[in-house]
């Protein structure tokens, strides 16, 4: 590319968004009528904004107001706090109490990791079967019969149990690796090795903060893409 | 029909907010996901209904609620970058490797679909692209609401649609 061309792309988004003066406008469609490759690059750009406005917002798995309303409830601050906890509780038709908000808290971490090992596990039974699985199933088992005794040690164990899920669904993925295409398998150890940086870095910064809320999540949630990244590459070792 | 509702939730009427929250949910959700990661993403919807809640009774009614409500989500999810940022040493490992060397973050995007494509994305790239592509912010709006001059705004978005292109396989 020419050092004009690349001075020219620099532009591209500012002349497709219509921001660029006339004078410049017209300098760069006289270098666009000689340059292909700025051409491509404009037709690529163009398409890139084309798709972003097409994309389409997904709603979540679950319903999010129940959490909402509880903390609303809870935290007795809004507009006002005694109407609040008097409709907020008109919102439960049945009069139960609501179910806790999707985000975790420190005791939840601990009962998130437990479902999540037994969905992990259950994958790996499917994908891997046998004994594999078996082991799975019995780490599983080990995570249930855990009460987390405080938070700290429960969030340890919980991260044993993951653990114990990941290296499952590693020796799972061990055994099926030579089935997987090269450029899959680079993939996947390029992500890995950002997944574990970041696990890592959590658990680094949790060192020295260890009753940080915030971060344990995160920490929860790239064991979480870690366990979900293993389950899916193991899946397709046995197609 | 909204201004109604909002108006009726800065009074403590939580039936109006959950309407509000009925007809927005999807769209703030969809703006969490892309700018802060699908993992973030039902929490921090929640976290931005929880402060409009709080904040309701600054809505004056001279906008739209959606664009108000679009302002407070924008804040809520900035600060959990923020927040996320303060306690590690040199930023998430995504993140420092996705500001790297340029090669790594086009070879990262090549592939894979559009929106972990998105997700993907600098933090900074991010944002401005999500407000401006998808979201239909000016440049002098993102300028403010991110706090950076409308030029970092303009090559921020260059930048992204420039690694979006490896998405479109």
């Amino acid at each position: 590319m020419t050092n004009e061309a690349d001075r020219w792309q620099e532009r591209l988004s500012e002349y497709l968004d219509g921001e660029l003066d006339s004078e410049q406008t017209a300098a760069l469609e006289t270098h666009l009528e000689g340059c292909a490759e700025c051409r491509r690059v404009l037709g690529e750009l163009r398409e890139v904004v084309e798709r972003a406005g097409r994309l389409i917002d997904m709603p979540a798995a679950g319903d999010l107001w129940t959490g909402i309303a509880e903390r609303i409830h809870a935290e007795g601050s809004g507009p006002a706090a005694w109407p609040i906890a008097r409709r907020a509780g008109r919102t439960s038709s049945s009069g139960r109490r609501q179910p806790r908000r999707v985000t975790f808290s420190l005791p939840q971490l601990a009962a998130a990791a437990v479902l999540l090992v037994a969905l992990s596990a259950g994958v790996a039974w499917q994908a891997a079967g046998g004994a594999a699985a078996r082991r799975a199933e019995l780490a599983t088992t080990a995570a249930t019969g855990q009460t987390p005794a405080g938070l700290l040690p429960a969030s340890r164990t919980a991260s044993n149990d993951y653990e114990a899920a990941i290296a499952q669904l590693e020796r799972v993925l061990a055994a099926g690796r030579q089935r997987l295409d090269t450029a899959t398998v680079r993939t996947l150890d390029e992500r890995l090795a950002i997944i574990d940086r970041a696990i890592d870095e959590a658990r680094e910064a949790l060192a020295a903060d260890p009753s940080n809320a915030y971060l344990n999540r995160y920490l929860a949630g790239a064991i979480r893409r870690k366990l979900d990244l293993l389950r899916r590459t193991a899946a397709l070792t046995e197609l | 029909m909204d201004s109604r509702d909002a108006q009726l939730a800065a009074e403590g009427n939580v039936e109006a907010f959950e309407r509000l929250y009925r007809r927005h949910a999807t769209r703030i959700r969809g703006l969490a996901y892309r700018m802060a990661g699908a993992d973030a993403a039902d929490e921090l919807t929640q976290d931005a209904f929880v402060r409009a809640w709080q904040k309701i009774g600054q809505f004056r009614g001279d906008a739209a609620f959606g664009s108000w409500l679009y302002r407070v989500a924008i804040s809520v999810v900035l600060g959990h970058r923020r927040r996320l940022a303060i306690h590690r040493r040199r930023g998430a490992p995504e993140e420092w490797i996705r500001e790297g060397d340029p090669s790594h973050e086009r070879r990262t995007v090549i592939g894979i679909d559009f929106e972990a494509a998105i997700e993907r994305l600098p933090d900074r790239a991010r944002h401005v692209f999500v407000l401006h592509d998808v979201e239909g912010y000016k440049h002098h709006e993102i300028a403010r609401l991110l706090h950076i001059t409308t030029g970092t705004s303009k090559s921020q978005l260059h930048r992204a649609r420039m690694l979006l292109r490896g998405a479109l396989a």
